[in-house]
C-alpha cells in the first residue's frame, strides 16, 4: 500500500507553496513500491509517539492507566498487545472500536489515527510486534555499502545508498548540472559566494577529471570556506551582539565569531571544537583561543533590567544551557525536561537538572546591575552602559590591520598636504614664521605646556554653564545615567558663588598666537565632614570641564576633540570602553584627594588675538582651585610624532616626549622629521582644514582601536552553586532533590568514563562524552546538519529533534555511514563536505522532472538536487560580489549597513540609534552585520534569519512580500544595481547586448536565454527614454548609497541599465542556489 | 452562518479550485515539452497575479465566529489597576501603613524586593458609569462613556513579573523565545482578508513618557514561518521597511521593474517547474499592491474634521496614539486580521500621581472614539478590542509610585461577541490578589477567549515543533470564558 495517496501529494505541492513554507522541504519520503517488512523505528514509532506516549509513555508523572507502550514488556504484559494476534490486543480494540468512551486516542485530544496507520499497526501486531530501540540512541555502527547494478555510476558510497533507495521506487536519477550551475552551486554552498566569470570559463573548459575535485579543494581552503560554515553554526550557538532581555545591551563577544570562523578554515576537529568551547577554561594551561571559544557559555540571553530577581535568571540561564547542549550537540528537546519528564523520549527532569549542574560553575550574575533592593557588590557602580564580565582581552587581527592602514592614510594625508605647502609661497612663509615661534616657546616652556595668565576671579554666571559641544556622543546618554540624587550637592541651586563647590570658573589670557591644548590641574577641598551633608564627603568625584573663547565681546564655545585624565574610572558607552574624558571623568574614589590633572585638545586650533579670553569651567562636587596651561601644539596619532595623548597611560600631563621630538625637528626640519613637523603643524593651525579634519577622525579611530585588543565574553568557573530539581520549572520551589554534574541516564551506559566517577564531573566531562565514540547521538545529529547545508533538507528534517517525536531519516543507513566516517576521520568535517560534494548525487541537475514532483515532493529520495534560496547573509553577500561592491576582509567586529532609520525607537537602557557605516565597512559580509537580538536587522529578519535569542537549529524559508520589497528597495540593494550598473558601463566598445550577456554572466554565471534578452533589451530601451526626459531622476537613482559615484557616465544611460541590473538582482535565479 | 459568509466559503473554494488546476497543469501533464514559448508565456502570466492570499488552517470555524479581527491596545509598561479599574477603599484607608504581611509573605517581589511594604491608597476617585454603573477611575472619563459596551475583568492574573518575559507571556503564551505571537495564531489560523496589506500590523505610540523597551519578539511568528509575524508600522521614515521606491524611481517606473521580474521568473518557472517561483511572482504582486495601499492607508487628509476630532488627533498620522487608533480603524476596514498598539507610557514605579493621569490623557479619549467610531460602521459586532498592560501593580507604595505585580489586574473587552457593561472577576480587598470565585482569569484564558469568538477552538490550533504540538493556550488546561460572551 501506498503511504501518501495521489491526492494528499498533489495537495501537499499545491498547498506548501501558499503557506509561504519552501515546497514540500520536509514531506517523507514515499514508500517503495513493493512491500516492505513493517519495521519498528520508520514505520510504527512515529504513530505510537504521535498519538500515544504523551499518556502511555516515560513521563511517569502523567502515566494513565498505568500503561506504557514505547516498552515492550510493559505492552505485552497488560495485554495491550498480544504478539501476532491483532484481535486478542487490547491496542487494537481500542483504536478500532466506534464507542466513543473507548477509543483511542480519545476524541477531546482531537487526534485520529488514518486507516493506513491502523492497518499499518494491525499488520506489526501480526507480524509479532517486533520493537527497535530508538534509532538515534543506538550506537553508531558502519553499515555495509549496498550494491548497486550499475558499477559506473556511483562516485563514492553516498550515492550507492541513494541509488538503493531510487531503485526500491524504480526512479533514477537526474542527470548531472551543466559544469556552470555546479560551480556556482558549489561556491555558494562551500564559500556563500558566487564564482567569478573567469573561475566559471575555466571550469567550463577543464574537461580533466580532476577538474571538479580541483574546484572543491580550492573552494575549501578559501578563508571564506569559515564564514559560510560559521553562519549556522552562529545560529545554534545563539551568537548575537546583544543581550537579548529588555534593554538589550550590546555584550562584547565578537572574537568567538572570529573563533567559529577560523575553526572551520583550520578545519579543527569537531570533537576539538566542541570541548573548546563548552571546556576550554579548563582545560591545563589554556590558550588565549580556547577561554575566546568558551564564550560559547555565555551567549545566553541575560538581563540587567530592574526589578528582575538573580536567582530566577540564573534559572532561566542554566535551563538555556541545557537546551543549547540538547539541540546543537544532541539533537534532543530537552527543554521539555525542565518541568516534567519527557513525554516521547526517555529524559527525566532529573536529568535535565543534571545537566545543568554542569554549568553551575560558569560565573555570570543573574542581574547585571547593583540595585539598592538587589545590591550585588561586585558590579558596584555598574549602569547600563557597562560591558557584561567577565571579558578577556584578545588581539584582534582585524583591528591590528586596520590601525595600520588608517595610521598609512593618515600619513598619506599629510603627505599631500606637504606637497601643498611646498608649492604655496604664502604658505611656506607662514610656515615658518610657525616654526621660528615655536621654537621661541619650547625654549621657555621646555616640557611643552605653558602656564596661564589668570584675570580677576569671573563673578559666576547664574546659569549653569553647559558642557562644551563636542563631536562624540555624550558620555552619559541615559536618564538612569543621570547622577543619582543624593550625589547632586544640595546646595548648588542656593549658591551662586564662583567659588560654589559645584562649579569652578576661571579666566586666563591666553598668549596670542595658536591655541592648541589646555591642561587644567583641579585640587579638592578635603572639608570636615558636616553633619547631614551627604557630599562633603566625596570630595573630586566626577567633573566637567566646558571652555568658551571671548572675542571682541563674543562669546565662542570651544569643543574638544579629545581630552585625557590622569585619575579616571573608566567609562563605558553600551558596553564599549570609551577612550578619553570628552566632556568628563568620574575620579576613582580613592583618588578623590588628590590632584587630578587632565589634558583638552581643541577641536580646532583657535588663533588667539591681543585682548582675547577663554573662560574654563569645571562642574563637579569639591572643585576648590585649578591651574591652568596653555599649549600651542597639537600632535595624535599617526605616529609620526610622539602624541600627548600617547603619553596619558603613563603620566600625562607631561609633554616631554613631544616637546622634545619638537625641539629636535624645529631645529632641523629634515628627513623623518620634516613630516612629523609637518602634521604637528597641520594639528595645530589646520592650515589645510579638509585634511586636518580627516586627520583627527582617523585619528580618533586609531585611538579608540589601540594596541588592537578587543574585551570578549568567555567562561570562568567559580564554586559551583546548588542545582536541584525545580519541581514544575518553578525557581521558588526548593524542595526539589539537589543534583550533581550527570549526563543523561539512560545514555550514560553506552558511554564509559563518566558514569561512577567518584568526583564532581566538569563541564570537561561533558564535552568529552558529547564526543566520545560510544555517543550515539553528536555525529549523527552533525551529519544531518551538515546534509541540511547541502541539500537543503536533513536526512532527518527535524534538525533538532532526532527523538521519538522526530523524523526517522529518509536514509538510516546512509545517515550512519556518514557518522562513523566523521568519527573515524577524527572528527574532520571538510572531509565529510568533500565526501558529500563529491558524490554524484550532488552534482545532480535541480530541475523538477514531470512526475517526480508528484511522487516525491520532499525530494527526500534525492533523484535530483534541491534548488535552495541562500540564506538572508548570502542574499545580501551574493548582490555585493556581483556588484563588485563586496569587502572581502575576514573576521572583527559588527558591522553597521543601511537600516530603515528609526528602527530602534523603541529601545532604551540606553537610547541608541543606527548610524550605517561610512566607510569600507558599510561593505562587509552578511555574516558581520551587527546582530541585534530584540531588532534584528530587517532585511537578515525578512530573509527568515533568526534572531539568535535561542539555540536555532534550522531556518525554515519563507517567501513573502517583505523579501521583495527589501530587494527592490532597500538602499543596499539599489546601490548594489547602480554600481553593478556603472561597471557594466565601464567598457565603452561593447554593446548592449554584449553587455547584457556580461551583466548576466556576473549575476546569474550563465548566458540570458534569448527572450529574456529581447525582454529586458526592450525595457533598458524604455528606461533610457524616461530618464533621458528625467535627467534630475536619473542623478537621483544613480546616487543611491555612500559609494563614490560613477565618473564620467551619462546619467540617463546610467539610470536605464540600473533598472536592468535591478531585476536582474531581483530575479530569482539571483537568490537561489539552483 | 450568513448569508454574505457563505458567498465568501464559496468564493474560495472556487479560487482553491482554479489554483490545484493551474499548479496541475504546471507540474502534472507531461506535454510540456510541445507547448510552444508563447503558450508557456501565456501559462507563466496567468498564474502571475492570482491571488496567494493565506487563507487559513481552520476549514470551517469550529464554533460559531463573533469576530473577525482582533485590536489589541497593549498598555505596555502595566497601568495600575488602582487608578483605572479596580477601586479600593479599603486600600485607601490602610494609605501610608505597613501592608499586611500575611498577603505578602513567599510572594514574588521586583523592585520592593527586600524592602519595607506599605500600603499606597489611590489617589484618584472614581465613579460609576453608564446604566451598568461600572466603575471607572476619574482618570478616564471617556473610557467611562462606552462602559456599557465594555466588559473589565479585574481577576486578570500572570506568571511573569518582569516586562520583558510577561510582554512575551501576555502575547505568545510562554517565556520560551521562538513562539508565534497571537497575532501571528490568529493570522495562521483565520488567513488573511486582504492582498494588499499584512494580515498583521503592529503600531507602537511616540509621545508617550515612562517608556519602557519592547522588542519585535512580541510580534514574531516564532516557529511559524516569517509571513504571520506582525509588520510593524514605523512612525519615522517609511511606514513600512522598504516600502517605499528607490530616490528617483517613479511609480510607473517601478511597476515595469516588477513586471519584468515577474516576467523573467514566468520563463524561469515555466522552465524549472518550481512551485517556489510561481509564489515569488505573486509575492511581487503583493508588494507592489503594498507600495501603493501603504501611503494610501497611512494618509489620514481626507479623514473628515470631525472624526480627527472625536480621536483626539491634533495632527494626523503625528504617531500618537489617538492617531495610530485611528489608523486601527482603517487598518480594520481594510481587511487587517490582527491589530496591535503598544502605548510605552505606564511603568509608574515613581511619580504616578503626575505620568499616570499624562498617559490617560494620552489615550483616554482615543479608545473611546475608537469603540465608538467601529459601532457606527457596525464593525464594532465583528471587531474584538482588548486594552491591558501586561501585569498589574503593586497595592504597595515605592516611593511615589507602584512596583510591578502579577497578582491581579484589570484589562477591558469589546466589541466581537464580548458582554457589555460587565464586570467579571474581583481582587481581595486590598487588590492584592484575584479572588478565586471561578471568575479568576489566567492569561491563557483570555487566549482561549479570543481565539473562541474568532471561531476556533483552543485545543484544535496546533502545529508540530520540536515533537509537539503547540498551541498558543500552552499545556495547562484553559478555559473559555464562557460568563463574558454575549
Amino acid at each position: 500500500m501506498i503511504w501518501l495517496g495521489r491526492g494528499t501529494t498533489l495537495l501537499v505541492a499545491v498547498l506548501a507553496p501558499v503557506l509561504g513554507l519552501s515546497t514540500a522541504r520536509g514531506t517523507p519520503a514515499p514508500e517503495p513500491r513493493v512491500l516492505r517488512p513493517v519495521q519498528f523505528n520508520r514505520d510504527i514509532r512515529p504513530i505510537l509517539s504521535g498519538n500515544c506516549f504523551f499518556c502511555h509513555g516515560p513521563d511517569k508523572g502523567h502515566r494513565k492507566a498505568d500503561l506504557r507502550l514505547d516498552v515492550r514488556d510493559s505492552a505485552l504484559a497488560d495485554k495491550a498487545i498480544v504478539p501476532g494476534k491483532p484481535e486478542a490486543s487490547e491496542l487494537w480494540k481500542r483504536i478500532t472500536t466506534k464507542d466513543p468512551d473507548d477509543v483511542m486516542p480519545p476524541p477531546d485530544t482531537h487526534k485520529q489515527l488514518k486507516p493506513a496507520e491502523i492497518e499499518r499497526l494491525r499488520r506489526w501486531i501480526s507480524e509479532g510486534a517486533t520493537y527497535q530501540p530508538h534509532w538515534a540512541y543506538v550506537p553508531v555502527r558502519r553499515p555495509s555499502v549496498p550494491a548497486v547494478g550499475d558499477a559506473t555510476r556511483p562516485a563514492n558510497p553516498v550515492d550507492n545508498f541513494v541509488l538503493a533507495g531510487l531503485k526500491e521506487r524504480g526512479l533514477e536519477p537526474s542527470p548531472p548540472a551543466d559544469r556552470r550551475t555546479l560551480l556556482r552551486r558549489l561556491a555558494l554552498d562551500l564559500v556563500g559566494l558566487p564564482p567569478a566569470p573567469q573561475e566559471l570559463a575555466a571550469f567550463e573548459q577543464d574537461r580533466g577529471t580532476n577538474a571538479y575535485a580541483a574546484q572543491i579543494d580550492r573552494l575549501l581552503a578559501s578563508p571564506h570556506f569559515g564564514e559560510r560554515m560559521a553562519v549556522p553554526w552562529l545560529d545554534v550557538a545563539r551568537f548575537a551582539d546583544t543581550v537579548g532581555y529588555h534593554g538589550d545591551q550590546n555584550h562584547n563577544v565578537f572574537p568567538y565569531r572570529d573563533y567559529v570562523i577560523d575553526a572551520f578554515n583550520r578545519n579543527k576537529p569537531f570533537d576539538q571544537f566542541t570541548i573548546e568551547q563548552l571546556a576550554g577554561d579548563l582545560l591545563p594551561n589554556p590558550t588565549t583561543e580556547q577561554l575566546v571559544a568558551t564564550g560559547f557559555n555565555r551567549l545566553n540571553m541575560v538581563t540587567r533590567e530592574g526589578g528582575a530577581q538573580p536567582k530566577e535568571y540564573l534559572a532561566k540561564y542554566m535551563a538555556d544551557r541545557v537546551r543549547a547542549v540538547g539541540t546543537v550537540w544532541l539533537g534532543s528537546t530537552l527543554g521539555c525536561t525542565e518541568c516534567h519528564d519527557h513525554k516521547f523520549d526517555p529524559f527525566t527532569a532529573r536529568d535535565f537538572y543534571s545537566m545543568g549542574a554542569f554549568f553551575a560553575d560558569v560565573k555570570q550574575w543573574g542581574v547585571y546591575n547593583d540595585y539598592s533592593y538587589s545590591p550585588n557588590p561586585e558590579l558596584k557602580g555598574f549602569s547600563n552602559e557597562h560591558p557584561f564580565p567577565p571579558e578577556i582581552a584578545v588581539e584582534s587581527p582585524f583591528l591590528v590591520r586596520r590601525a595600520l592602514r588608517l595610521r598609512q592614510e593618515m600619513g598619506r594625508t599629510v603627505e599631500e598636504a606637504g606637497v601643498r605647502l611646498a608649492a604655496s609661497r604664502d604658505e611656506q612663509a607662514a610656515y615658518r614664521a610657525w616654526r621660528t615661534t615655536a621654537k621661541r616657546f619650547l625654549i621657555q616652556h621646555p616640557n611643552g605646556w605653558q602656564p596661564a595668565r589668570l584675570l580677576a576671579a569671573d563673578a559666576m554666571p547664574a546659569a549653569t554653564p553647559k558642557p562644551a559641544v563636542v563631536s562624540e556622543p555624550p558620555l552619559v546618554s541615559t536618564a538612569e545615567n543621570t547622577a543619582p540624587q543624593e550625589s547632586s550637592p544640595k546646595g548648588r541651586k542656593s549658591t551662586k558663588s564662583a567659588e560654589s563647590p559645584a562649579s569652578l570658573s576661571r579666566r586666563i589670557a591666553p598668549p596670542v598666537g595658536w591655541l592648541a591644548a589646555l591642561r587644567m590641574d583641579l585640587a579638592p577641598v578635603v572639608k570636615p565632614k558636616e553633619p547631614g551633608v551627604k557630599w562633603s564627603r566625596k570630595a573630586l568625584r566626577r567633573v566637567f570641564v566646558s571652555a568658551v573663547l571671548i572675542s571682541a565681546g563674543k562669546e565662542t564655545p570651544l569643543d574638544f576633540h579629545f581630552a585625557d585624565a590622569l585619575r579616571k574610572e573608566p567609562s563605558y558607552r553600551n558596553g564599549e570602553k570609551m577612550l578619553g574624558i570628552v566632556p568628563g571623568w568620574d575620579v576613582p574614589k580613592l583618588e578623590a584627594g588628590e590632584v587630578a590633572s587632565s589634558v583638552w585638545e581643541l577641536a580646532e586650533p583657535v588663533r588667539i588675538a591681543d585682548g582675547d579670553v577663554v573662560r574654563v569651567t569645571a562642574q563637579g562636587e569639591e572643585v576648590a582651585s585649578a591651574r591652568l596651561f596653555t599649549s600651542p601644539f597639537a600632535a595624535f596619532g599617526s605616529g609620526l610624532a610622539p602624541s600627548p595623548i600617547a603619553d596619558s597611560a603613563k603620566g600625562m600631563p607631561a609633554r616631554t616626549p613631544l616637546a622634545a621630538y619638537l625641539r629636535r625637528a624645529v631645529a632641523a626640519p629634515t628627513g623623518s622629521h620634516r613630516r612629523g613637523l609637518e602634521e604637528v603643524y597641520l594639528l595645530s593651525t589646520g592650515w589645510a582644514k579638509d585634511e586636518a579634519r580627516r586627520l583627527r577622525e582617523w585619528a580618533r579611530d586609531v585611538t579608540r582601536i589601540g594596541d588592537g585588543r578587543a574585551p570578549s565574553l568567555f567562561t570562568t568557573a567559580i564554586r559551583p552553586y546548588t542545582v536541584r530539581v525545580l519541581p514544575r520549572g518553578n525557581w521558588q520551589d526548593e524542595n526539589g532533590e539537589v543534583v550533581s554534574p550527570s549526563v543523561p541516564r539512560f545514555l550514560s551506559a553506552t558511554i564509559s568514563g563518566t558514569a561512577g566517577a567518584d568526583r564532581r564531573l566538569t563541564r570537561l566531562d561533558l564535552a568529552r562524552w558529547i564526543t566520545a565514540r560510544g555517543n550515539p547521538l553528536t555525529a549523527r545529529v552533525l551529519v544531518n546538519r551538515v546534509w541540511r547545508h547541502l541539500f537543503g533538507t536533513g536526512l532527518s528534517a527535524g534538525l533538532d529533534d532526532l527523538g521519538a517525536q522526530g523524523e526517522p531519516p529518509s536514509h538510516p543507513e546512509l545517515l550512519d555511514w556518514l557518522a562513523a566516517e566523521l568519527m573515524e576521520s577524527n572528527w574532520d568535517v571538510k572531509r565529510l563536505i568533500r565526501l558529500i560534494v563529491m558524490s554524484n548525487t550532488y552534482r545532480q541537475d535541480s530541475t523538477l522532472r514531470p512526475g517526480l514532483s508528484e511522487i516525491d515532493p520532499g525530494n527526500r529520495l534525492l533523484a535530483r538536487q534541491s534548488q535552495r534560496r541562500l540564506d538572508a547573509e548570502f542574499v545580501r553577500d551574493n548582490a555585493l560580489a556581483v556588484a563588485g561592491l563586496l569587502n572581502l576582509e575576514v573576521g572583527g567586529p559588527s558591522a553597521f549597513p543601511y537600516q530603515p532609520i528609526g528602527y530602534y525607537e523603541n529601545l532604551q537602557f540606553p537610547t541608541r540609534d543606527w548610524s550605517p557605516d561610512r566607510d569600507e565597512r558599510q561593505y562587509r559580509r552578511g555574516l558581520y552585520v551587527h546582530w541585534q537580538r530584540t531588532f534584528l536587522h530587517p532585511m537578515l529578519a525578512n530573509f527568515d534569519a533568526p534572531s539568535r535569542e535561542e539555540c536555532a537549529a534550522d531556518r525554515p524559508p519563507s517567501n513573502t512580500p517583505q523579501q521583495a520589497l527589501a530587494l527592490l528597495n532597500d538602499a543596499t540593494f539599489v546601490e548594489a544595481a547602480r554600481v553593478f550598473a556603472a561597471r557594466m558601463l565601464e567598457d565603452r566598445i561593447l554593446d548592449d547586448d554584449a553587455r547584457l550577456g556580461r551583466l548576466f554572466e556576473r549575476a546569474l554565471g550563465r548566458a540570458p536565454r534569448r527572450d529574456e534578452a529581447s525582454s529586458l533589451l526592450r525595457l533598458l530601451g524604455n528606461h533610457r527614454e524616461h530618464f533621458a526626459a528625467h535627467t534630475d531622476d536619473a542623478r537621483r537613482l544613480t546616487a543611491v548609497g555612500f559609494a563614490r559615484p560613477a565618473g564620467g557616465l551619462e546619467a540617463a544611460e546610467h539610470a536605464a541599465w540600473t533598472s536592468v541590473a535591478r531585476v536582474v538582482l531581483n530575479m530569482y535565479e539571483s537568490i537561489t542556489r539552483l | 452562518m450568513s448569508n454574505s459568509e457563505d458567498a465568501h466559503r464559496e468564493d474560495e473554494h472556487r479560487k482553491l479550485q482554479r489554483r490545484t488546476f493551474l499548479a496541475g497543469a504546471g507540474y502534472g501533464l507531461g506535454a510540456i515539452a510541445a507547448e510552444s514559448l508563447l503558450a508557456r508565456q501565456a501559462r507563466a502570466a496567468a498564474i502571475g497575479p492570482r491571488s496567494d492570499r493565506w487563507r487559513g488552517v481552520i476549514e470551517a470555524p469550529h464554533v460559531p465566529r463573533r469576530a473577525r479581527r482582533v485590536i489589541h491596545l497593549c498598555m505596555a509598561g502595566a497601568p495600575s489597576q488602582f487608578e483605572s479599574f479596580d477601586w479600593k477603599p479599603k486600600l485607601k484607608e490602610l494609605h501610608g501603613q505597613p501592608f499586611p504581611e500575611s498577603l505578602t509573605r513567599g510572594q514574588q517581589l521586583a523592585q520592593l524586593q527586600n524592602s519595607e511594604l506599605r500600603a499606597r491608597g489611590p489617589f484618584i476617585g472614581f465613579k460609576k458609569h453608564g446604566q451598568s454603573g461600572q466603575e471607572i477611575s476619574e482618570l478616564f472619563p471617556r473610557i467611562g462613556t462606552i462602559a456599557d459596551d465594555i466588559c473589565i475583568i479585574r481577576s486578570m492574573h500572570t506568571e511573569q513579573i518582569n516586562h520583558d518575559p510577561a510582554h512575551a507571556f501576555m502575547n505568545a503564551g510562554s517565556i520560551l523565545k521562538g513562539r508565534p505571537s497571537m497575532g501571528s495564531w490568529l493570522l495562521y489560523g483565520l488567513g488573511a482578508e486582504t492582498d494588499n496589506l499584512p494580515g498583521y500590523v503592529v503600531l507602537v505610540s511616540i509621545g508617550r513618557s515612562s517608556d519602557q523597551p519592547i522588542s519585535s519578539r512580541q510580534w514574531s511568528a516564532g516557529f511559524l514561518p516569517s509571513k504571520f509575524q506582525g509588520i510593524q508600522f514605523q512612525s519615522k521614515g517609511d511606514a513600512v521597511h522598504y516600502v517605499a521606491s528607490p530616490e528617483g524611481v517613479t511609480a510607473a517606473v517601478q511597476k515595469q521593474i516588477v513586471q519584468e521580474v515577474q516576467k523573467l521568473d514566468g520563463m524561469a518557472l515555466a522552465a524549472r517547474r518550481d512551485p517556489e517561483i510561481g509564489t515569488r511572482i505573486s509575492q511581487y504582486e503583493m508588494a507592489f499592491r503594498m507600495q501603493t495601499s501603504v501611503p494610501e492607508l497611512t494618509d489620514l487628509s481626507k479623514e473628515p474634521k470631525h472624526i480627527l476630532d472625536a480621536y483626539g488627533i491634533k495632527e494626523p498620522g503625528d504617531g500618537s496614539f489617538a492617531s495610530n487608533c485611528l489608523l486601527a480603524r482603517r487598518l480594520a476596514e481594510r481587511g487587517v486580521r490582527f491589530i496591535q498598539l503598544y502605548h510605552r507610557a505606564w511603568d509608574q514605579h515613581s511619580a504616578i500621581e503626575t505620568d499616570m493621569p499624562r498617559a490617560a490623557l494620552q489615550t483616554d479619549q482615543a479608545c473611546a472614539a475608537l469603540i465608538r467610531d467601529l459601532e457606527q460602521r457596525g464593525m464594532l459586532d465583528e471587531t474584538l478590542v482588548v486594552w491591558g498592560g501586561e501585569f498589574g501593580r503593586t497595592p504597595m507604595g515605592q516611593g511615589t509610585g507602584r512596583d510591578h505585580h502579577i497578582n491581579a489586574f484589570s484589562i477591558w473587552l469589546a466589541g466581537g461577541g464580548i458582554k457589555g457593561g460587565l464586570t467579571w472577576g474581583q481582587t481581595d480587598e486590598l487588590g492584592y490578589k484575584y479572588v478565586k470565585d471561578g471568575q479568576e482569569v489566567a492569561v491563557r484564558d483570555v487566549h482561549a477567549t479570543m481565539l473562541h469568538l474568532c471561531g476556533i477552538d483552543h485545543k484544535r490550533l496546533t502545529v508540530r515543533f520540536q515533537g509537539l504540538d503547540q498551541r498558543l493556550t500552552g499545556v495547562e488546561e484553559a478555559k473559555v470564558l464562557k460568563g463574558i460572551l454575549a
